[in-house]
């Protein structure tokens, strides 16, 4: 550690140069991870946050809820079985407006479910959903970047029924469209040509079924339209940043230890220990990476307060974390490099001036 | 006897292609508690080989090397390298100073790898003239203010042995004559012994005793 800091205090610039190399590259992965998962909750959250566990579609479906149509047959096969484990469900998108201003349309997803089922959203504020024939329905806090409060009124814009807003629920969110609760009364009025139902949600494993499609919530979420294709391109980003900052950082390394070489030989001859030298290499580049991934932490925290609501952006703690550590692994092991130099070096070096 | 270092027989050998270039054949020698011995020899004799076999640096072929009546020369490298931090001192041509530590903390690091116990390296740096350049990086010092350095941290961490391999080769002829000076002086007043490589006959007055490296023979010329 002597010669570490001597040497880090020596060769600021060198290595303020390589930290904000390692910063720049974490910030990035933190805030493209954080994109990914703020897109993953704005297109799946509203089936992710409930406690369904897998979920029964028609048979030929293809995981799709929108390709799937169940009857009062299907669904009674399930009540009885199941009890309060099973719920109805079913999934529309449609567009709203505000009842005053017909040119402000917003696109939302209608959730119609029974209000005494466990799909029935818990609240941020207001009040829950009931089986009532009123027009009071609960609505994903995502509305209220559109202006929308407790009391306003909703307009569908296909049939011109209007509802006003009792309760929020938090960010729920379906294909990237806040998501609105609806009864099986209210569900009627805006679709009334509509029947069946889409799926079962079950908070059992059911494993298979002959008769019907039974998917787990990931497989569902994983069909939702747009998820698979979003997600799958923002990760492929995030790897390939890992594996180019494993090459950069290798690479910087070895020319900066390069140029120590003939150091190392001296300090070897004087009688400092290999293993003395490679923890110096290490801690070096342990103290530069972790520096540079807690300025990030920092810059990622306050870009994501000052994140407009409408830009999905979402860190948890464990993400971050493992962001941060990965991060930390990458660094030491492109040391590797650099270290099989250090270790190599001959002390012979030192003496007869062939330097 | 009070000799420090001794060579007995000792043969290095190099591979060179097929053949074998044997650099040292059958060398012995010896130098005293409180000697400064030099050691000369035309370009390519081996002398650098030699002085390496001497530092616990390279392994000799055959022959054995005891340093204080221990046998060194069949040591592994961590053994070597433990030989080399508290029982040798070496003084390089080029004074191969730590470019990232300053004049004080060249010797600071020796003593803090080592389990001797610590000198004041600052007043040794203030015997050799060095008191005004304590927090200076190497890189602004003359050439021979580097290698009084190098003395010093030779010094420092008081072994019995000092190796040092044409360490006026780098400065002229007067800062040369300075710095062999000073190894003697040190060596003499500490009752160390010290073997120097060198091509300068202009610095042999000041040592005690003179060999003479050729065709792989060392012979003791005075
Ligand atoms: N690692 C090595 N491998 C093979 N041959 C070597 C090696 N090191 C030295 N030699 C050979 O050993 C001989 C002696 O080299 P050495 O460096 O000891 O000479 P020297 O007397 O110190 O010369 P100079 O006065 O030029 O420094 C040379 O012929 C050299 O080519
Ligand atoms: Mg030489």
């Amino acid at each position: 550690m002597y010669l570490t800091f001597k040497d880090l205090r020596h060769d600021k610039l060198k290595f303020s140069a390589l930290g904000l190399i390692i910063f720049l590259i974490v910030f990035l992965v933190l805030f493209i991870t954080g994109l990914a998962n703020g897109l993953a909750n704005d297109s799946g959250s509203a089936i992710k946050e409930t406690s369904a566990q897998s979920f029964v579609l028609q048979k030929g479906s293809q995981a799709r809820l929108n390709r799937s149509e169940l009857s009062a047959t299907d669904w009674n096969k399930f009540k009885n079985k199941y009890h309060g484990s099973a719920a109805k469900l079913s999934v529309n998108q449609a567009t709203i407006q505000k009842t005053n201003n017909a040119s402000k349309k917003t696109d939302i997803t209608y959730f119609m479910i029974d209000a005494n089922s466990f799909l029935s959203p818990k609240l941020t504020s207001g009040q829950k959903l009931t089986n009532k024939d009123n027009n009071q329905v609960v609505v994903s806090d995502k509305l209220k970047s559109s202006g929308y409060k407790i009391g306003s009124s909703i307009k569908d814009s296909a049939s011109g029924q209007t509802f006003k807003i009792a309760g929020f629920t938090d960010n729920k969110a379906y294909s990237h469209t806040p998501v609105i609760y609806l009864n099986q009364k209210q569900a009627q009025k805006v679709l009334p040509m509509k029947t069946g139902f889409n799926a079962i949600a079950l908070k059992k494993n059911l494993n298979s079924s002959s008769k019907y499609q039974v998917i787990n919530k990931k497989t569902l979420i994983n069909a939702i339209p747009g998820y698979s294709a979003e997600q799958g391109s923002l990760y492929l980003m995030v790897g390939f940043l890992y594996i180019i900052s494993l090459f950069v950082l290798a690479v910087f390394f070895y020319i900066i230890n390069l140029q120590k070489l003939n150091d190392f030989g001296t300090l070897k001859a004087l009688g400092t220990d290999t293993s003395y030298l490679v923890k110096h290499v290490l801690s070096e580049m342990g103290i530069l990476a972790i520096v540079a991934i807690l300025v990030s932490f920092l810059i990622t925290y306050l870009i994501e307060l000052k994140m407009p609501a409408s830009m999905p952006f979402s860190l948890s703690l464990p993400v971050l974390l493992g962001t941060g550590g990965l991060f930390l692994l990458i660094t030491l092991i492109s040391a590797i490099l650099s270290l099989i130099k250090v270790v190599k070096v001959d002390p012979i070096t030192a003496i007869g001036g062939n330097n | 006897m009070t000799n420090i270092l001794e060579l007995n027989h000792i043969i290095k050998n190099y591979p060179d292609g097929q053949q074998v270039n044997e650099v040292l054949k059958d060398i012995s020698f010896h130098v005293q508690r409180g000697e400064f011995a030099a050691i000369v020899g035309p370009s390519g004799a081996g002398k650098s080989t030699l002085l390496t076999i001497m530092g616990a640096l390279l392994t000799p072929s055959s022959g054995t090397v005891s340093l204080n009546g221990q046998d060194i020369s069949k040591l592994s490298k961590k053994q070597q390298t433990s030989v080399r931090l508290n029982n040798i001192g070496f003084i390089f041509q080029n004074s191969d100073l730590i470019p990232y530590l300053k004049i004080s903390e060249q010797l600071q690091f020796v003593q803090k790898i080592s389990q001797k116990p610590a000198i004041d390296a600052n007043e040794l740096l203030t015997k050799l003239g060095l008191k005004h350049r304590l927090n200076s990086y190497p890189n602004v010092l003359s050439g021979g203010e580097k290698q009084r350095v190098a003395i010093a941290r030779a010094f420092i961490n008081q072994p019995d042995l000092i190796l040092a391999d044409e360490p006026t080769a780098s400065l002229d002829s007067k800062r040369g004559r300075e710095v062999v000076q000073i190894i003697q002086e040190t060596v003499h007043q500490e009752n160390k012994a010290a073997v120097m490589v060198t091509h300068d006959e202009r610095i042999l007055d000041l040592v005690d005793s003179i060999w003479q490296i050729e065709d792989g023979q060392l012979k003791k010329v005075r």
